[in-house]
């Protein structure tokens, strides 16, 4: 046991000293506060044009999407999804609950949503990407295969490295997003209530369910479903490092899967099978805000177990190659 | 070798902890979705502001709300700005004090019966309740979407003089029913109601029965208007007669920007 400590303690420190997390840290700094300032550019646009009445700007923007309801062009699926969004404003609107009450804990709820299907995997696949292929490429796997470890515990150990950083990347974010939008759009908004329990049937929403939470419960549960996304992104990125030799046809070819997972999420309504592939079922935090999924007939149960099937699998295929694998080169 | 412990007893530790909270989130998340209890009691919201009635040149500020169908939607306005947009510029010019769009709530397509049922909405309510000025154009999809039969509006050809008659009765209670409500949640509004013009006057076999028709509605639009004593019609029909292809959209039924500055430069008439 302290054997395997030892060895995830050496993982971590590892990853550390090669500077990953600083990269992800660094990217940060630099990203969230050009997306605050493009936030705080719309509000302050709509404060000119609204006034800070939030009810006639929720009003308008349920007249906005009645009216690009009537509108040919426009394909019947983004309809549905447009529908589906009217009725949940319709909501909040009845309850005299402003969906969108300007802080930082709305902005970084807001981040989140949006991070969740490329942004996150992009930086856990950072860290996840080069924990097995580096070893290759400068050659230490031979040193650290020929200790008298068994090989599987080198790679619990780094599976377990990995599960650490995962977590730890998805709190800086969050925290880094509340503290530097906090500096714009005020501290506060941890009681604002938020809607959870829309459930989505085709175009019609399921409100019976639904209740009242406060934004900082949302933003916990919200951060736990995009982490176990993040989880499963890193194992299958683990995966991919320990089968490919480099890190950078590793880290592309798991980029190329994400990203194609977000066009597909976009126009795999018609493609009905889409829905059992890991990346179409990423957006989990989509389940919990009720926008309607890809893929009619998706719900957060199975999403759950699609991702759960996938990481599953590819912690068995990274074990079972890794301890048999023979190093050349 | 002493700082590198260090730094990973503070590694392991945040990381640990980090990695606790984010399974704590997902079993909430989990629990709340498959085993939702009762939510949290909803704070009471501040009330929406009410228009206060009164003269208008004691107001420092007015505010407009407008609601209706494509006409006030602006749609076939390249421009984007409608009537809507160039009433409130011109009106705030004239007033010499600001002039506000509460909100412009008119659907492509509406008629006069959905926007009844709208108007029981609190987005509605809100917004009218809100306002000054009502601006407002209904009931031209309520005669011309039915009585066209879904054939091709520009052509003319099926929309049926026959129809257009019998339909009459049936939707003007449903203007009445408009009126009614918008009065119910505003005591003190101005309402314009911007009438109907007959597109299809260069259309030799619709000319005179859409025209009798427009001719009948703004009449009994009118009517309303005098009952309620705090209500305008706004006549649009003259406009939209001579050289009417100057002054309607390439869909041949809605106004283009030229044929939405004279009916705002009417409106705007109608409320100084």
């Amino acid at each position: 046991m302290t054997n395997l400590l030892a060895l995830i303690q050496n993982e971590t420190l590892k990853v550390w000293k090669k500077k990953r997390f600083a990269v992800v840290v660094l990217i940060l700094l630099i990203l969230i506060p050009v997306f605050v300032y493009a936030q705080m550019k719309v509000a302050q646009n709509s404060a000119d044009k609204f006034r800070t009445d939030w009810r006639a700007e929720l009003q308008s923007r349920i007249t906005d999407n009645t009216n690009a309801l009537s509108s040919d062009r426009i394909p019947e699926e983004w309809k549905q999804w447009r529908k589906a969004l009217v009725q949940q404003l319709q909501y909040y609107l009845d309850h005299d609950i402003n969906p969108e009450s300007p802080n930082g804990v709305t902005f970084t709820r807001r981040f989140m949503d949006n991070a969740v299907s490329l942004f996150i995997p992009l930086m856990v696949l950072a860290i996840a990407s080069d924990l097995v292929s580096s070893e290759r490429a400068t050659g230490t796997i031979k040193m650290l295969l020929t200790r008298p470890v068994r090989r599987w515990r080198i790679l619990f150990s780094k599976l377990a490295t990995l599960t650490l950083y995962v977590s730890l990347i998805l709190v800086t974010t969050i925290a880094l997003c509340y503290l530097i939008s906090g500096l714009v759009f005020g501290y506060g908004g941890w009681g604002e209530p938020v809607f959870v329990g829309f459930r989505v049937q085709g175009a019609d929403v399921d409100t019976s369910n639904v209740h009242a939470v406060t934004q900082g419960v949302y933003l916990l549960m919200q951060a736990g479903l995009i982490w176990f996304a993040a989880m499963v992104v890193a194992v299958i990125g683990l995966m991919v490092s320990v089968l490919v030799r480099s890190t950078a046809a590793s880290f592309v070819t798991m980029m190329a899967t994400i990203i194609s997972g977000t066009i597909l999420a976009n126009m795999a309504s018609s493609w009905k099978s889409a829905k059992y592939l890991f990346n179409v079922n990423l957006e989990l935090s989509a389940y919990l805000r009720g926008t309607p999924p890809p893929v009619e007939g998706m719900s957060l149960g199975f999403s759950l177990a699609v991702l759960a099937i996938w990481g599953v699998a590819s912690v068995i295929v990274s074990f079972a190659v890794f301890t048999k694998q023979d190093i050349l080169n | 070798m002493k700082s590198s412990s260090v730094l990973w007893r503070t590694l392991g530790i945040a990381s640990l902890v980090c990695l606790l909270a984010m399974l704590t989130g997902f079993g909430w998340a989990i629990k709340d979705t498959w085993f939702p209890k009762e939510g949290l009691a909803l704070p009471k919201a501040s009330e929406p502001e009410k228009a206060a009635g009164g003269d208008w040149s004691a107001k420092s500020e007015l505010y407009v709300a407008a609601l209706g169908d494509s006409l006030t939607k602006g749609t076939g306005d390249a421009t984007g700005e409608g009537y809507v947009a160039r009433t409130i510029a011109s009106l705030a010019e004239r007033l010499d004090k600001p002039v506000y769009l509460v909100n412009n709530m008119a659907v492509n397509g509406m008629r006069a019966d959905q926007l009844a049922v709208n108007l029981d909405e609190k987005g509605f309510v809100n917004a009218v309740g809100r306002a000054d000025i009502v601006l407002l154009t209904i009931g031209g999809n309520d005669l011309f979407q039915v009585a066209q039969g879904g054939g091709s509006l520009a052509e003319g050809g099926d929309l049926s003089p026959e129809a257009l008659r019998e339909l009459l009765p049936d939707v003007k209670p449903r203007l009445k029913e408009v009126f009614d409500k918008i009065r119910a949640v505003n005591p003190v509004a101005r309402i314009v109601y911007v009438g109907l013009y007959n597109a299809f006057y260069d259309v030799p076999q619709m000319r005179e029965v859409a025209s009798e028709t427009v001719a009948e509605w703004n009449g009994y639009a009118y009517r309303l208007a005098l009952a309620d004593g705090n209500a305008t019609v706004v006549p649009t029909y003259d406009l939209f007669e001579f050289n009417l292809t100057d002054y309607l959209s390439s869909d041949h039924f809605h106004p283009n920007a030229l044929g939405y500055e004279r009916i705002a430069a009417r409106v705007a008439d109608a409320l100084r």
